[in-house]
């Protein structure tokens, strides 16, 4: 049996994780509720962030601005997000695609491989590390890394920014009432396709927080992104798809039963646990924890 | 179809066999071993068209499938002295009963489901791989025995052969049967074919665990012939080859995999230097084709057929007219 001390550091750090993996989840979930499609190449939109994370600190703002780093990226990656929302996806609702999901799945698809392709071309197979100037915290008998402290407090505030605004804007109230249905909003005269373009832009930079946030934590290369996004997915389906309440929970249940299970049996096989979870879940709650009990034929 | 045209039919498709198998006897070494690659893909985007354009769900683990073939056929050789062919047989049933679990715990609702939970599939075999160090041997890579004695591509040439012929024949053949046509309603439209009484999760699932069977056939006799596994094939980079494949040749046709995977895996031999820019290539190259000709190389040719081959051309006036007139 474990000691304490360290069941303790497990379940703080695994928590921390938790939280940032949310971030990505909320991302995805957000973009599927609004425009009802999965956008595979969230975990090149981290990869991105955690490039322009980088950049900035190394050879813009110094260490000691790294914070601004994080703002930077996130405006940065949205407006990328913006900006490509248009030419690739949009055609999705065009007159002529016939199957939406398969061109969106294939889209979003040959954007990551583009996008990851192009970092290896720009930037090399190497793993960059920006640095922070934060001191290790300790609280009471644990120590914890201070950029993951950090991490854990950013994606808090992401959290709360993202919730802030769905719940008190305007913007927030019309990408609420789109999730709920798409023509209805037309009909009140919103323009749906401006808010696909700002739906995605949303995702895609929750994701480049992420990104820019654990870039000191888990370094940067251009496939950085891939496990972020897996647990991404996870989380979407303990949750159940479009559920931003769920997506909060799940994050928690996951990282939580990664940390047990990292103490309990063996640490090595940390990233399997969560799939394990997903799987046992399924098998008894096929819509997942608050997924609608619908079939989508 | 008229018998002469079927008869032109079978006398082209045996002559390109009769090309295909005489191959080796001319081609260098190094030809030979590319083409050996070609018709691992040939099969691979088969198999994953036969789910993603005739049934209608997406895997987006079909490399992992490969990869799982390949290492439990591995394994069953090196750790447990089984023969090679009952371990490459063993890693196909093992992968399809993969398949069937992964796919009854997911069709079941959404099929969007499916793609997402095989995404974590992949990426969690991947990790397991890397972790499981003294089982697998990690990053460092499995060696695999090899079937054969000699160094030489040719035999893996044939035995690909046979291999992509009878999937290609097996598709072929299904997809033509009273269960292909299955597959196809539920792909087309679900609800009416759930209306005909047709139970669509259990041909769902049937399609998934075939392609994922097919997968790890393929898999399993690669590694044989690679004779090394490293984790790196479960990148998703291999997946994406894949999907660029079924999407370049045609989605949803017969021949669109195969030109699709000569037409890739060709250009990636063939402009080796360039390395990772190929990919940001076809990546482009997809999101074009997407948006402006999403029928893929197949129908092209057929378009360019039909404008050219005046008899074909009549043909094509008239069906165009009775699509009209429906």
């Amino acid at each position: 049996m474990p000691s304490a001390d360290l069941f303790l550091q497990y379940i703080v750090a695994g928590m921390m994780l938790g939280a940032l993996y949310t971030v990505m989840a909320l991302g995805i979930t957000f973009i599927y509720s609004i425009m009802k499609m999965i956008n595979w190449s969230m975990g090149e939109f981290y990869m991105i962030g955690s490039y322009l994370q980088y950049i900035f600190v190394i050879y813009v703002l110094g260490v000691k601005y790294w914070y601004l780093g994080v703002l930077v990226s996130a405006v940065s990656v949205f407006i990328l997000g913006c900006i490509l929302e248009p030419v690739v996806i949009r055609p999705m609702f065009g007159g002529f695609v016939e199957r939406r999901t398969e061109y969106a799945t294939v889209v979003t698809i040959a954007l990551m491989l583009a996008l990851r392709s192009a970092a290896y071309v720009l930037g090399g197979p190497y793993q960059r590390n920006p640095q922070t100037n934060l001191p290790r915290l300790t609280l009471g008998e644990l120590t914890i890394p201070g950029e993951r402290a950090v991490a854990f407090a950013g994606a808090i505030i992401a959290i709360a920014l993202f919730y802030g605004f769905l719940r008190f804007t305007w913007f927030g109230l019309a990408l609420r009432a789109a999730a709920q249905n798409r023509v209805a909003i037309q009909t009140a005269g919103v323009n749906i396709r401006r808010l696909d373009q700002l739906a995605f832009g949303i995702g895609v930079a929750l994701a480049g927080v992420a990104g820019a946030l654990l870039a000191p934590v888990f370094l940067v290369y251009p496939t950085n992104g891939a496990i972020t996004t897996m647990k991404g997915f996870e989380i979407i389906i303990i949750a159940g798809l479009g559920s931003i309440p769920g997506a909060l929970l799940g994050g928690l249940i996951l990282g939580l039963v990664e940390a047990l299970c990292s103490v309990l049996l063996s640490p090595g096989f940390q990233h399997a646990y969560g799939f394990l979870l997903v799987l046992a879940l399924l098998l008894v709650r096929p819509y997942g924890l608050f997924g609608e009990r619908e079939r989508e034929v | 179809m008229r018998l002469q045209q079927r008869i032109w039919y079978v006398a082209l498709v045996a002559a390109a066999v009769g090309v295909a198998a005489a191959i080796p006897w001319r081609a260098s070494d190094y030809f030979v071993h590319v083409s050996v690659s070609v018709l691992y893909y040939v099969i691979l985007a088969s198999s994953w068209n036969l789910l993603a354009g005739y049934t209608g769900p997406f895997s987006l683990a079909h490399h992992a499938f490969a990869a799982f073939g390949g290492y439990t056929a591995a394994l069953l050789v090196l750790r447990l002295a089984v023969p090679s062919i009952a371990a490459i047989l063993v890693a196909a049933m093992l992968t399809a009963g993969v398949g069937l679990v992964l796919g009854f715990a997911t069709l079941r609702m959404r099929a969007i489901y499916l793609a997402i939970a095989t995404w974590a599939f992949a990426e969690t075999f991947r990790l397991v791989i890397v972790a499981a160090y003294p089982i697998t041997r990690g990053s460092v890579g499995l060696i695999v025995p090899p079937l054969f004695a000699t160094r030489d591509p040719r035999p893996y040439y044939w035995i690909f052969l046979a291999l992509s012929l009878l999937t290609l024949g097996a598709i072929w053949l299904l997809i033509r049967s009273r269960y292909g046509l299955y597959l196809q309603a539920v792909r087309d439209d679900e609800v009416r074919a759930e209306s005909l009484g047709i139970d669509t999760t259990r041909w769902k699932i049937f399609g998934f665990a075939l392609s994922s069977l097919l997968a790890g056939v393929a898999g399993a006799c690669y590694g044989f012939y690679v004779s090394v596994l490293s984790p790196e094939t479960i990148e998703f980079y291999e997946m994406g080859k894949i999907i660029v494949m079924v999407i370049i040749g045609g989605i949803g046709t017969f021949f669109g995999p195969v030109l699709g995977a000569l037409i890739v895996q060709g250009l990636s031999e063939y402009f080796r230097e360039f390395g990772q820019l190929r990919m940001l290539f076809f990546g482009v190259a997809v999101i074009i084709l997407m948006r402006t000709y999403r029928q893929g190389s197949v129908a092209l040719i057929r378009q360019l057929w039909a404008r050219f081959y005046p008899p074909a051309k009549r043909l094509a006036l008239r069906l165009r007219a009775s699509q009209r007139a429906n």
